[in-house]
């Protein structure tokens, strides 16, 4: 018989490297003869959009097109230590350094032309030139670091992170009581992290971990045997495919972070954390099972509920 | 050594090449079209996932011998200057990410597309089921390819008007 | 007036033009010319020491150029990205299957595939840890630098026993999260090769290049400022390309020959090698008053940090500073240890340590919920965090706190009232 479930799992998330660590990201902008800025930072784009959410802010920032930004990230002698692309910290960290150092530019073009937006080449170049005639530097660098505070080892007490980000997903199972097996028949998400700067790109990322997440509940374990990795190929170690995912809707709240460019947070990360949680939590809604070693294969599913026939056997056995 | 003449992207290629030489690195190492990866080397990951006479293969499980005579699409033979509608797809709807995969998803999609413009939902996901993704969750990449069959609709709509015009 | 507003589009990222048409540059797509390849013998056993190892007849086969073992190292012998402590060819003491052994430099693939498959290693084996109990166990081997407890947190707040006997119901359970990989798509890959203004070029996918450069520069014993690191497409990362995996080797091989040398490893070679999700074994209990509010948690969680501490401590930390979940919780006690076994070293996984504990959280918070009778939604929104709320840790969340406007999200989503 199949039988279906619903459940939830909510997360909260520091961002950043946390715990006092200096947390720095630095950018430089330049306006060049080319009609062109030249933006240095060192985003390293693992596939989570960086290199877009930088464009996107210093566009903003600058105001002017994506086109007249060309993005230099990948060389150590060009660009400066921008820390590294894990935390969750690059949208919030980086994005403020691109962020401030495009605003020191746009400061000193306000004051050449005014709030003029830059729509080509040639107002570019107007301005470079604008620039040399009045001695006005053409680079600025961008520093950003962020807040937070060593944890007492012994209390714990301390501003370990920031900022956070929340969220909540929803998910509905369809769990096979004859073979075990469970399918993920819908997730729905909603997120806080702050304001979205590619809602595309985020969405992405979004229904990405929540892939990730299936993963961790319902397939994923690493077998090690006296120190030895027994599953070494995608034969044996299996992750979800396109008819292992469900339909993922997601919803953002977009409630501003005052200390984030333009209000954003860091979503990366946070994107796999609710949906194994709400996966486990759907299993018990649809057969009354409780798991509490992950994940949940067809094996494990199917003798937990055999083991809790046979103690609902007992108690009516006792009555 | 063995000779084969394998056309690959409508240009035919004759060399002399090792027997057990795979496919990928023929088309990697011998003629330079680094566009198909390689993820796992045992056909599990579709990376490597190119067109064989109009059915994707996964090219690290095929020797290059036995390619001889065989016409192959890579992404390198995929759109020209202009791009294909199912890589403007991609583009457009946000299907890429680290885009590993996507070379052998344009490729799987275009087998699909070019055979049934009609794919419905789960045809499509089954069509792309051998491609793994870990970064997309393939929803995105989905929808590129159904915003791909609107795109191809149109532009063979608009073929056909004009050969009647 | 605005008159550009890129922040909240939806535009086509950069990168994405030349990913869809195959242009995209992953460092496996790169080649120069006299481009040597090089690979890593790897340790078969978890726990011990090299007797005897055939370097002179390696080194003697077809197309071999050059066998490298630790003493050609000419700066820092071992990486981390807190402690030093990952042998980046061992010296010493190998303490996981996969620790490199030996770095071999040839002419093709196929001489290096030869080489690797010749090398013969006699080792002499030690009993070593495979569980988080037999690490704590008195008298364990001693895995770590001089215990094997890595890291050890508590985070306190309020009166445990109070706020446990305030509870209407409690719940206690232990979980078990099992270990797991991030199974990035493109394998590791970097080239070495000295560039021509003379600096050490290192060609990789890396999540962090300046750190990729320090340590470079470590193993060669030169100035960060004569190392390039060259940051490529990124074919997926999710955490295993923090810690150094084929950057120092590359580099290493280029040194030595003069010439350009790409490492490429397999799938296999690439699970083996790199960092992993801590498992975690997680103790819960949780209380809830009669009116719906929590009350109290009790929690002890232990990671199974492995050979090698590389982000242990922190993910440790993590899972210690999210245990509570997103919930006001008044009476508090966490500890977290993170403990070294000759199991493969986990590190750094998208989620980092706050992945695990929801896991266990979020079943207490639905147990809790069941025995109260109230929607799990709604218990949720009882508890949740709002802006001006403090967690365990005493932070006060003074902005940005969106938690219950989420639940509302999924609560109209369902026509559910709150």
């Amino acid at each position: 018989m199949k039988k279906r479930g619903v459940g939830y799992g909510a997360f909260f998330y520091g961002t950043g490297y946390g715990n006092g660590f200096p947390d720095e990201s630095r950018a430089v902008i330049e306006i060049t003869s080319s009609g062109r800025f030249n933006l240095y930072v060192g985003v390293s784009d693992v596939g989570s959009g960086g290199i877009s959410v930088m464009q996107q802010i210093a566009q903003e920032t600058l105001k002017t097109d994506g086109e007249l930004i060309n993005i230099i990230w990948n060389d150590t002698s060009l660009v400066l230590d921008t820390g590294t692309a894990a935390a969750s910290r690059q949208t919030y960290n980086t994005g403020n350094a691109v962020k401030i150092a495009c605003e020191k530019m746009r400061d000193r073009i306000n004051e050449v032309i005014g709030e003029k937006e830059l729509k080509t080449k040639e107002d570019v170049n107007e301005i470079y030139n604008l620039f040399l005639d009045k001695n006005i530097e053409t680079r600025f660098e961008g520093y950003f670091k962020a807040t937070t505070s060593q944890v007492n080892l012994e209390t714990g007490q301390g501003n370990p992170y920031w900022p956070y980000t929340f969220g909540i997903e929803k998910a509905v199972v369809e769990v096979d009581t004859e073979t075990g097996k469970v399918d993920v028949l819908e997730i729905v998400a909603a997120y806080d992290a702050g304001k979205i700067v590619n809602p595309a790109q985020a969405e992405g990322q979004i229904i990405g971990g929540a892939s990730m997440g299936i993963g961790y509940a319902i397939m994923e374990e690493v077998i090690v045997n006296k120190g030895s990795i027994k599953n070494r190929s995608f034969s044996d170690y299996i992750i979800p495919t396109s008819m292992d995912m469900p339909k993922v809707t997601t919803y953002f709240v977009e409630k501003n972070e005052p200390t984030g460019p333009y209000g954003a947070k860091g979503l990366g990360e946070p994107a796999m954390l609710p949906t194994a949680p709400a996966i486990l939590n759907a299993i018990y809604n649809a057969v009354g099972i409780r798991l509490t070693e992950f994940p949940a294969t067809c094996e494990r599913v199917l003798a937990a509920i055999k083991e809790k026939e046979q103690r609902d056997q007992e108690k009516r056995d006792n009555i | 050594m063995v000779e084969v003449t394998i056309t690959v992207n409508g240009t035919s290629y004759t060399r002399k090449i090792h027997p057990l030489m795979r496919l990928l690195d023929f088309l990697r190492d011998e003629l330079k079209l680094k566009g198909t990866k390689e993820g796992c080397g045992e056909g599990e990951c579709g990376a490597c996932t190119v067109i064989m006479d109009g059915r994707t293969i996964n090219s690290c499980l095929v020797l290059a011998a036995s390619c001889d005579g065989k016409e192959i699409i890579t992404i390198e033979g995929v759109g020209g200057a202009e791009l294909h509608p199912i890589q403007r797809a991609f583009l457009e709807v946000g299907a890429v990410q680290c885009g590993y995969c996507i070379p052998g998803m344009v490729l799987s999609t275009k087998a699909l597309l070019d055979k049934n413009l009609d794919a419905t939902e789960e045809e499509i996901k089954e069509a792309i089921s051998g491609n793994l993704c870990r970064c997309t969750g393939y929803q995105k990449i989905v929808e590129g390819v159904k915003l791909a069959q609107t795109k191809m609709k149109e532009s063979r709509g608009e073929a056909c008007e004009c050969g009647r015009s | 007036m605005r008159p550009v507003s890129a922040v909240g589009a939806s535009q086509i990222r950069p990168d994405a033009y030349e990913k869809v048409t195959g242009k995209a540059i992953y460092p496996d797509d790169l080649e120069f010319p006299g481009m040597l390849y090089a690979g890593v013998y790897r340790s078969t056993i978890p726990y011990g020491r090299v007797i005897d190892l055939n370097i002179n007849e390696i080194r003697k086969l077809p197309g071999v150029v050059e066998v490298v073992d630790h003493t050609m190292i000419p700066g820092a012998k071992k990486h981390g990205v807190i402690f030093k402590d990952i042998p980046i060819l061992v010296d010493d003491v190998i303490k996981r299957v996969g620790d490199c052994l030996l770095l071999i430099i040839c002419e093709t693939k196929e001489a290096l595939k030869n080489a690797l498959k010749q090398v013969k290693v006699e080792y002499e084996e030690y009993e070593g840890v495979f569980t988080i109990e037999d690490a704590l166990r008195e008298g364990a081997p001693i895995i770590g630098d001089a215990s094997n407890v890595l890291y050890h947190i508590k985070v306190q707040k309020g009166d445990l026993e109070q706020g446990f006997k305030e509870a209407k119901y409690i719940v206690e359970n232990t979980y078990f999260a099992q270990m797991t990989e991030h199974v990035f798509l493109q394998p590791e890959c970097a080239i070495g090769k000295i560039g021509d203004d003379g600096l050490i070029e290192v060609y990789v996918a890396t999540q962090y290049p300046h750190y990729d450069r320090e340590e470079v520069a470590r193993c060669l014993n030169l100035k960060d400022e004569e190392v390039r690191i060259i940051n490529t497409a990124v074919g997926g990362a999710f955490g295993a390309r923090e810690d150094i995996n084929p950057q120092c080797h590359a580099a290493l091989a280029a040194y030595i020959t003069k010439r350009p040398v790409k490492v490429l490893y397999d799938r296999e070679e690439s699970i083996i090698s790199h960092s992993k999700r801590h498992p975690m074994k997680m103790y819960y209990k949780t209380g809830v008053r009669e009116d719906g509010k929590l009350c109290a948690i009790e929690a002890r969680i232990y990671g199974d940090t492995g050979a090698y501490a590389s982000w242990g401590t922190n993910v440790l930390r993590k899972s210690a500073l999210h245990a509570t979940g997103p919930y006001v919780i008044p009476n508090v006690f966490v500890e977290a240890f993170a403990v070294h076994t000759n199991n493969p070293f986990a590190g750094a996984m998208r989620g980092f340590g706050a992945a695990q504990v929801p896991l266990a959280i979020e079943a207490q918070m639905d147990m809790l919920a069941e025995k109260l009778g109230m929607h799990p939604l709604k218990f949720r929104y009882l508890n949740c965090f709002e802006v001006g709320s403090v967690t365990a840790s005493g932070q006060v969340l003074a902005s940005g706190v969106a938690i219950k406007e989420c639940i509302e999200k999924l609560a109209s989503h369902d026509n559910l009232s709150l």
